[in-house]
């Protein structure tokens, strides 16, 4: 069988496609199944408030949406919208955008469950400040959001860039690589953050009084464990906009796509980590209001300590991409 | 489409260096400093006990904002950085809130904008550091828990900068493709108004605030 160029990029997007939203389905459902399953256990603590907690639950499940409905804009564009430019680049390049939406939708799905269920339980267990527990649940869950956005910027510039000037050899592994970086380190932050605006919620229907320490130390409790996705979105701009020599041997290609590899994996652990951290520090400041800035402190000098193996993982990017 | 990530640019020769000057994000962040200005005018012209709407806008800001210095810091140095980070908080408000309006487009959609308050707050937080603490024992820190981890200290410190410029330029320029594409999709109807008002406002907001506690975050770390 023979492909012409055109043929080639149309494949790719394709599987691409396929990718996008098969993988960006997985993260959605499973938050979302999660706010539901809660929100049982809340209707079974207090059966007369279920309209209230069932509103809440659908408003949760909406937000947790958004990231597999950043998947489907990215496939649709994928399937329908030309990409332009033909060649093995933008084929690379097309196929590279929907697996780092696809992946990247994983993580913000799974974490934006949590605050959603952890909210309906806690209506059930405070009905008098629902309003500010869906409030809370509400900013919790759109920062959980960031790591899929930052997974859509970056399949957007993959598809709609312009690389018809770049030497295909490097150029398409580093593509690759640059979805593989985002895509992949998104997961981890997803999921921490969520955990984070979990036991947010929890706290608050524990102990209402607390809710401006609790909401503004998950805020930076998630801005952290954001973190190791920032590295994936900062080593994919510079493979993506980086120019590389052109060569025929395969070991610069290998060792752009290993960057992206490196830090896509590297930043999976650390990002959940974090978000553990967080978790239990804003778990035990609205129990304990009083120890907020011994806890804060502590929870971000935990999370200085267990970022350093992404910070690890994106050192050895930067030298795969500038010194190898 | 061609337009998502193209900035205008203005180029100038001075001995031999090229200077460019990214003209959209200068004006919209000089909009940004007047609307401000204008706002400290009418907010404290006629103080009184009865307050105007600017007046009570600026005294909750104030307040809300001594109070989160004061608890990450403490009185003293709270009284020193409160008025930085009660400004920043207000820039990036209104600058994230910006391109709600048509023709307008925010200017921490730029890297330029977030990475240099970026690096501001690094400076002012190492200052503080070494201030409080003395030089010897700032430097003492790098070389915790043993001598060989500095090079991987002083990258988690660079990395800081790194993290909190790139989540605000990531949040925003995001959001504004994302309003742009789907824009594009459904040609203008029902959605638009909906993702500004979450994109624009709401993860606006949040970002502004995520970025001035971490400023403030990053100032008690080195200070204690």
């Amino acid at each position: 069988m023979d492909f012409d160029a055109p043929t080639t990029v149309k494949l790719a997007s394709y599987v691409g496609a396929g990718f996008c939203i098969g993988l960006g389905a997985i993260g959605a459902a499973l938050g979302e199944g999660y706010t539901a399953g809660l929100a049982n256990e809340g209707n079974s603590h207090d059966p007369k408030r279920s309209g209230e907690i069932v509103k809440n639950m659908l408003v949760g499940q909406a937000v947790a949406e958004s990231a597999g409905i950043f998947s489907l804009v990215i496939a649709i564009l994928l399937l329908f919208v030309n990409p332009g430019a033909a060649g093995m680049v933008k084929a690379a390049a097309v196929f590279a955008a929907g697996l780092c939406m696809g992946s990247g939708a994983i993580g913000s799905g799974i974490g934006s469950g949590y605050p959603g269920g952890e909210a309906c339980l806690g209506i059930s267990r405070q009905p008098a400040v629902s309003g500010r527990l869906t409030t809370n649940m509400l900013i919790g869950s759109a920062v959980c959001q960031t790591p899929a956005i930052f997974a859509m910027v970056v399949a957007l510039m993959l598809m709609f860039l312009d690389f018809g000037k770049a030497a295909v050899s490097p150029t398409w592994a580093a593509l690759i690589g640059a979805g593989f970086s985002t895509g992949m380190a998104a997961i981890g932050s997803g999921i921490g953050g969520g955990m984070a605006a979990g036991a947010s919620c929890e706290g608050v229907a524990r102990n209402p009084e607390t809710v401006g320490q609790v909401t503004t130390t998950m805020l930076v409790g998630q801005a952290v464990s954001q973190t190791p996705s920032i590295f994936g979105l900062l080593v994919s701009f510079i493979l993506m906009f980086k120019a590389f020599p052109e060569t025929t041997s395969l070991a610069p290609a290998m060792a752009l796509l290993g960057a992206g590899l490196s830090m896509g994996f590297g930043g999976i652990g650390p990002g959940i980590g974090n978000g553990m951290t967080a978790e239990g520090a804003v778990r035990w400041i609205a129990r304990n209001i009083e120890a907020t800035g011994t806890l804060t402190r502590t929870m971000l000098v935990g999370q200085a300590v267990s970022q350093s193996t992404a910070i690890y993982a994106m050192v050895i990017s930067l030298v795969l991409i500038f010194v190898v | 489409m061609e337009d998502l990530t193209n900035i205008p640019q203005f180029t100038i020769q001075l001995f031999g260096i090229n200077l460019v000057f990214n003209v959209q994000t200068i004006i919209m962040s000089w909009i940004v400093m007047a609307s401000l200005i204008v706002f400290g005018i009418l907010a404290t012209r006629k103080l009184g006990f009865l307050p105007n709407p600017f007046q009570v806008v600026a005294e909750f800001l104030v307040s809300g904002f001594y109070g989160l210095t004061r608890d990450a810091l403490d009185e003293e140095m709270a009284k020193k950085y409160f008025p930085l980070i009660c400004g920043l908080f207000m820039f990036l408000l209104l600058s994230n809130w910006l391109g709600i309006i048509p023709k307008l487009s925010e200017p921490t959609k730029d890297l330029n904008t977030t990475l240099g308050f970026g690096v501001m707050g690094f400076f002012i937080a190492h200052h503080a550091g070494i201030k409080t603490k003395g030089f010897k024992k700032y430097l003492n820190e790098y070389f915790q828990p043993i001598f060989f981890m500095a090079p991987l200290n002083v990258i988690g410190e660079l990395a800081k900068v790194v993290s909190i410029s790139f989540r605000l330029y990531g949040n925003i320029l995001g959001g504004s493709i994302i309003i742009l594409i789907v824009s594009h999709l459904v040609y203008g109807l029902v959605l638009p108004p909906v993702l500004i008002g979450f994109f624009g406002l709401f993860v606006g907001s949040i970002q502004a605030f995520v970025f001035t506690m971490l400023t403030v975050v990053y100032i008690s770390v080195q200070v204690k």
